[in-house]
Protein backbone atom coordinates (compact mmCIF):
# COMPACT_ATOMS: atom_id res chain seq x y z
CA UNK A 1 0.00 0.00 0.00
CA UNK A 2 1.41 3.40 -0.95
CA UNK A 3 2.44 5.80 1.80
CA UNK A 4 -0.09 8.69 1.81
CA UNK A 5 2.55 11.37 2.41
CA UNK A 6 4.51 10.30 -0.63
CA UNK A 7 1.60 9.74 -2.99
CA UNK A 8 -0.52 12.75 -2.04
CA UNK A 9 2.09 15.41 -1.45
CA UNK A 10 5.03 14.25 -3.53
CA UNK A 11 8.66 14.96 -2.80
CA UNK A 12 8.42 13.51 0.69
CA UNK A 13 10.53 10.48 -0.02
CA UNK A 14 13.24 12.13 2.10
CA UNK A 15 10.96 11.69 5.13
CA UNK A 16 11.39 7.94 4.68
CA UNK A 17 15.18 7.95 4.37
CA UNK A 18 17.86 8.97 6.85
CA UNK A 19 20.20 11.76 5.72
CA UNK A 20 23.44 10.31 4.30
CA UNK A 21 25.25 13.20 6.04
CA UNK A 22 23.81 12.24 9.42
CA UNK A 23 22.51 15.75 10.07
CA UNK A 24 19.37 17.84 9.71
CA UNK A 25 18.59 19.61 6.43
CA UNK A 26 19.10 23.06 7.95
CA UNK A 27 22.58 22.14 9.16
CA UNK A 28 23.50 20.68 5.77
CA UNK A 29 22.24 23.80 4.01
CA UNK A 30 24.36 25.93 6.35
CA UNK A 31 27.43 23.86 5.39
CA UNK A 32 26.61 24.33 1.72
CA UNK A 33 26.17 28.07 2.22
CA UNK A 34 29.50 28.22 4.07
CA UNK A 35 31.21 26.39 1.20
CA UNK A 36 29.83 28.86 -1.35
CA UNK A 37 30.70 31.85 0.83
CA UNK A 38 34.22 30.51 1.30
CA UNK A 39 34.56 30.42 -2.49
CA UNK A 40 33.40 34.05 -2.61
CA UNK A 41 35.94 35.18 -0.04
CA UNK A 42 38.62 33.12 -1.76
CA UNK A 43 37.86 34.81 -5.06
CA UNK A 44 37.95 38.29 -3.53
CA UNK A 45 41.28 37.52 -1.84
CA UNK A 46 42.68 36.21 -5.12
CA UNK A 47 41.48 39.42 -6.77
CA UNK A 48 43.32 41.42 -4.14
CA UNK A 49 46.41 39.30 -4.75
CA UNK A 50 46.19 39.98 -8.48
CA UNK A 51 45.91 43.75 -7.98
CA UNK A 52 48.84 43.67 -5.60
CA UNK A 53 51.04 41.50 -7.81
CA UNK A 54 50.32 43.73 -10.81
CA UNK A 55 51.18 46.98 -8.99
CA UNK A 56 54.87 47.95 -8.85
CA UNK A 57 54.36 50.46 -6.03
CA UNK A 58 51.89 48.78 -3.69
CA UNK A 59 51.87 50.64 -0.35
CA UNK A 60 52.54 48.94 2.96
CA UNK A 61 51.17 51.56 5.36
CA UNK A 62 50.24 49.56 8.46
CA UNK A 63 52.41 50.38 11.45
CA UNK A 64 52.68 47.87 14.30
CA UNK A 65 51.05 50.42 16.58
CA UNK A 66 48.20 51.02 16.31
CA UNK A 67 47.10 49.04 13.25
CA UNK A 68 48.67 45.60 13.67
CA UNK A 69 48.14 45.76 17.43
CA UNK A 70 44.48 46.60 16.85
CA UNK A 71 44.28 43.69 14.41
CA UNK A 72 45.77 41.38 17.05
CA UNK A 73 43.17 42.48 19.59
CA UNK A 74 40.42 41.97 17.01
CA UNK A 75 41.72 38.47 16.26
CA UNK A 76 41.81 37.62 19.97
CA UNK A 77 38.25 38.91 20.43
CA UNK A 78 36.92 36.93 17.47
CA UNK A 79 38.69 33.70 18.46
CA UNK A 80 37.33 34.07 22.00
CA UNK A 81 33.84 34.63 20.62
CA UNK A 82 34.13 31.29 18.81
CA UNK A 83 35.04 29.67 22.13
CA UNK A 84 32.02 31.20 23.88
CA UNK A 85 29.82 30.07 20.98
CA UNK A 86 31.06 26.52 21.56
CA UNK A 87 29.99 26.87 25.20
CA UNK A 88 26.56 28.02 24.02
CA UNK A 89 26.24 24.95 21.79
CA UNK A 90 27.31 22.68 24.67
CA UNK A 91 24.77 24.34 26.99
CA UNK A 92 22.01 23.91 24.39
CA UNK A 93 22.90 20.21 24.18
CA UNK A 94 22.21 19.95 27.94
CA UNK A 95 18.93 21.85 27.35
CA UNK A 96 20.23 24.61 29.62
CA UNK A 97 18.30 27.44 27.98
CA UNK A 98 19.33 30.27 30.35
CA UNK A 99 22.97 29.15 30.08
CA UNK A 100 22.79 29.02 26.30
CA UNK A 101 21.33 32.52 26.14
CA UNK A 102 24.07 33.81 28.49
CA UNK A 103 26.89 32.32 26.41
CA UNK A 104 25.33 33.62 23.22
CA UNK A 105 25.03 37.02 24.87
CA UNK A 106 28.76 36.97 25.60
CA UNK A 107 29.43 35.92 21.99
CA UNK A 108 27.32 38.82 20.74
CA UNK A 109 29.15 41.27 22.99
CA UNK A 110 32.52 40.06 21.74
CA UNK A 111 31.32 40.25 18.14
CA UNK A 112 30.07 43.78 18.72
CA UNK A 113 33.45 44.70 20.21
CA UNK A 114 35.14 43.33 17.08
CA UNK A 115 32.85 45.40 14.86
CA UNK A 116 33.49 48.52 16.98
CA UNK A 117 37.29 48.10 16.79
CA UNK A 118 37.03 47.55 13.06
CA UNK A 119 34.88 50.60 12.42
CA UNK A 120 37.14 52.71 14.62
CA UNK A 121 40.07 51.67 12.46
CA UNK A 122 38.14 52.45 9.30
CA UNK A 123 37.30 55.97 10.44
CA UNK A 124 40.90 56.55 11.43
CA UNK A 125 41.95 55.55 7.91
CA UNK A 126 39.29 57.80 6.37
CA UNK A 127 40.67 60.68 8.44
CA UNK A 128 44.16 59.95 7.08
CA UNK A 129 42.84 60.22 3.52
CA UNK A 130 42.33 56.56 2.64
CA UNK A 131 39.19 55.62 0.77
CA UNK A 132 37.75 53.28 -1.83
CA UNK A 133 39.36 55.44 -4.52
CA UNK A 134 41.86 57.41 -2.48
CA UNK A 135 45.46 56.81 -1.48
CA UNK A 136 47.09 59.63 0.51
CA UNK A 137 50.59 58.28 -0.27
CA UNK A 138 50.01 58.87 -3.98
CA UNK A 139 50.29 55.19 -4.88
CA UNK A 140 47.66 52.91 -6.45
CA UNK A 141 44.10 53.51 -5.26
CA UNK A 142 43.53 49.76 -5.57
CA UNK A 143 44.87 49.44 -2.04
CA UNK A 144 41.88 51.24 -0.56
CA UNK A 145 39.47 49.53 -2.94
CA UNK A 146 40.68 46.07 -2.01
CA UNK A 147 41.17 46.74 1.71
CA UNK A 148 37.76 48.28 2.32
CA UNK A 149 35.99 45.76 0.06
CA UNK A 150 37.48 42.72 1.75
CA UNK A 151 37.18 43.98 5.31
CA UNK A 152 33.78 45.49 4.52
CA UNK A 153 32.42 42.18 3.24
CA UNK A 154 33.75 40.47 6.35
CA UNK A 155 32.26 43.16 8.60
CA UNK A 156 28.91 42.71 6.86
CA UNK A 157 29.07 39.01 7.73
CA UNK A 158 29.94 39.87 11.33
CA UNK A 159 27.04 42.30 11.72
CA UNK A 160 24.50 40.00 10.11
CA UNK A 161 25.85 37.20 12.27
CA UNK A 162 25.28 39.31 15.38
CA UNK A 163 21.67 39.88 14.35
CA UNK A 164 21.16 36.17 13.69
CA UNK A 165 22.76 35.23 17.02
CA UNK A 166 20.51 37.66 18.90
CA UNK A 167 17.33 36.41 17.23
CA UNK A 168 18.23 32.75 17.72
CA UNK A 169 19.26 33.32 21.36
CA UNK A 170 15.97 35.06 22.19
CA UNK A 171 13.81 32.48 20.44
CA UNK A 172 15.73 29.56 21.97
CA UNK A 173 15.36 31.06 25.43
CA UNK A 174 11.61 31.27 24.85
CA UNK A 175 11.55 27.59 23.92
CA UNK A 176 10.69 28.12 20.26
CA UNK A 177 13.93 26.73 18.80
CA UNK A 178 15.95 23.54 19.27
CA UNK A 179 19.64 22.93 20.04
CA UNK A 180 20.05 22.18 16.35
CA UNK A 181 19.31 25.85 15.61
CA UNK A 182 22.04 26.93 18.03
CA UNK A 183 24.55 24.58 16.46
CA UNK A 184 23.65 25.70 12.93
CA UNK A 185 23.99 29.38 13.83
CA UNK A 186 27.24 28.57 15.59
CA UNK A 187 28.58 27.10 12.36
CA UNK A 188 28.06 30.44 10.63
CA UNK A 189 29.80 32.30 13.43
CA UNK A 190 32.83 29.99 13.34
CA UNK A 191 32.99 30.50 9.58
CA UNK A 192 33.19 34.29 10.10
CA UNK A 193 36.13 33.62 12.43
CA UNK A 194 37.72 31.27 9.88
CA UNK A 195 37.60 33.92 7.16
CA UNK A 196 39.36 36.38 9.48
CA UNK A 197 42.20 33.85 9.83
CA UNK A 198 42.99 34.58 6.18
CA UNK A 199 42.08 38.27 6.09
CA UNK A 200 44.35 39.26 9.00
CA UNK A 201 47.60 37.79 7.63
CA UNK A 202 46.97 38.50 3.94
CA UNK A 203 45.49 41.99 4.22
CA UNK A 204 47.04 43.32 7.43
CA UNK A 205 50.34 41.52 7.99
CA UNK A 206 51.34 41.50 4.31
CA UNK A 207 50.83 45.29 4.30
CA UNK A 208 52.73 45.89 7.52
CA UNK A 209 55.26 48.68 7.31
CA UNK B 1 32.07 6.50 16.90
CA UNK B 2 28.35 6.95 17.64
CA UNK B 3 25.55 4.94 16.02
CA UNK B 4 24.91 7.59 13.35
CA UNK B 5 28.54 7.45 12.16
CA UNK B 6 29.76 10.56 13.99
CA UNK B 7 32.45 10.74 16.68
CA UNK B 8 31.87 11.93 20.25
CA UNK B 9 33.04 15.48 20.84
CA UNK B 10 35.67 16.50 23.39
CA UNK B 11 34.99 18.84 26.34
CA UNK B 12 35.73 22.42 27.37
CA UNK B 13 39.34 21.76 28.39
CA UNK B 14 40.17 20.48 24.91
CA UNK B 15 38.50 23.46 23.24
CA UNK B 16 40.51 25.79 25.48
CA UNK B 17 43.68 24.08 24.24
CA UNK B 18 42.54 24.49 20.62
CA UNK B 19 41.82 28.18 21.29
CA UNK B 20 45.28 28.57 22.81
CA UNK B 21 46.89 26.85 19.83
CA UNK B 22 45.13 29.21 17.43
CA UNK B 23 46.31 32.24 19.40
CA UNK B 24 49.88 30.87 19.31
CA UNK B 25 49.68 30.52 15.53
CA UNK B 26 48.51 34.14 15.25
CA UNK B 27 51.41 35.24 17.48
CA UNK B 28 53.80 33.28 15.24
CA UNK B 29 52.38 35.01 12.16
CA UNK B 30 53.00 38.43 13.69
CA UNK B 31 56.49 37.37 14.79
CA UNK B 32 57.40 36.22 11.29
CA UNK B 33 56.10 39.47 9.80
CA UNK B 34 58.86 41.40 11.55
CA UNK B 35 61.75 39.02 10.84
CA UNK B 36 62.83 40.70 7.62
CA UNK B 37 61.76 37.81 5.40
CA UNK B 38 61.44 38.33 1.67
CA UNK B 39 57.99 39.11 0.36
CA UNK B 40 57.53 35.66 -1.16
CA UNK B 41 58.81 33.82 1.90
CA UNK B 42 56.54 35.78 4.23
CA UNK B 43 53.54 35.14 1.99
CA UNK B 44 54.30 31.41 1.89
CA UNK B 45 54.65 31.19 5.66
CA UNK B 46 51.50 33.19 6.34
CA UNK B 47 49.50 31.10 3.89
CA UNK B 48 50.69 27.83 5.41
CA UNK B 49 49.92 29.03 8.94
CA UNK B 50 46.51 30.38 7.87
CA UNK B 51 45.63 27.03 6.29
CA UNK B 52 46.69 25.20 9.47
CA UNK B 53 44.56 27.59 11.55
CA UNK B 54 41.62 27.11 9.20
CA UNK B 55 41.96 23.33 9.34
CA UNK B 56 41.97 23.40 13.15
CA UNK B 57 38.95 25.74 13.27
CA UNK B 58 37.12 23.71 10.64
CA UNK B 59 37.85 20.39 12.32
CA UNK B 60 37.24 21.32 15.94
CA UNK B 61 35.28 24.56 16.23
CA UNK B 62 33.02 23.70 13.30
CA UNK B 63 33.03 20.03 14.30
CA UNK B 64 33.84 18.66 10.86
CA UNK B 65 36.22 16.26 12.58
CA UNK B 66 33.21 14.71 14.31
CA UNK B 67 30.86 14.59 11.33
CA UNK B 68 30.62 11.91 8.68
CA UNK B 69 33.41 11.83 6.10
CA UNK B 70 30.84 12.43 3.35
CA UNK B 71 30.52 16.05 4.52
CA UNK B 72 34.25 16.65 4.06
CA UNK B 73 34.39 14.98 0.64
CA UNK B 74 31.27 16.83 -0.54
CA UNK B 75 32.58 20.32 0.28
CA UNK B 76 36.35 20.64 0.65
CA UNK B 77 37.62 19.14 -2.64
CA UNK B 78 35.28 21.47 -4.55
CA UNK B 79 36.68 24.48 -2.74
CA UNK B 80 40.27 23.39 -3.28
CA UNK B 81 39.54 22.90 -6.99
CA UNK B 82 38.14 26.48 -7.17
CA UNK B 83 41.25 27.90 -5.53
CA UNK B 84 43.50 25.82 -7.76
CA UNK B 85 41.83 27.17 -10.89
CA UNK B 86 42.06 30.75 -9.60
CA UNK B 87 45.84 30.43 -9.62
CA UNK B 88 45.74 30.92 -13.38
CA UNK B 89 45.55 34.69 -12.83
CA UNK B 90 49.16 35.09 -11.70
CA UNK B 91 50.66 34.96 -15.19
CA UNK B 92 48.48 37.88 -16.20
CA UNK B 93 49.57 39.82 -13.13
CA UNK B 94 53.18 39.30 -14.16
CA UNK B 95 52.32 40.46 -17.68
CA UNK B 96 50.52 43.57 -16.43
CA UNK B 97 53.35 44.64 -14.14
CA UNK B 98 55.84 44.54 -17.02
CA UNK B 99 53.58 46.37 -19.49
CA UNK B 100 55.15 49.61 -20.71
CA UNK B 101 53.26 52.72 -19.66
CA UNK B 102 52.20 54.70 -22.70
CA UNK B 103 52.51 58.46 -22.52
CA UNK B 104 49.22 60.34 -23.14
Amino acid sequence: MAHPQVTMHGGHAAALEPSPFGMSSKKLVMWLFITADAATFGAILFGYGFLRAAAPDWPRPFEFSPTILNGLVMTFVLLTSSLTMLQAVAASGRDDRPGTARWMGVTILLGALFAFLHLREWFKMFAEGWGLHANPTGGPVDFGASFFSITGLHLLHVISGLVALAVVAILFRRGRLTPNHIETTGLYWHFVDLVWMFVFPLVYLMNAH
Amino acid sequence: MTSDGTTREPGTKFYLMVWGALLLIVALEVFLTYQGLSHGALLAWLLVLAVVEAAIALGYFMHMRFERRLLFWSTIPYLLMCFLILNHIWRDAARVITMPVQSP
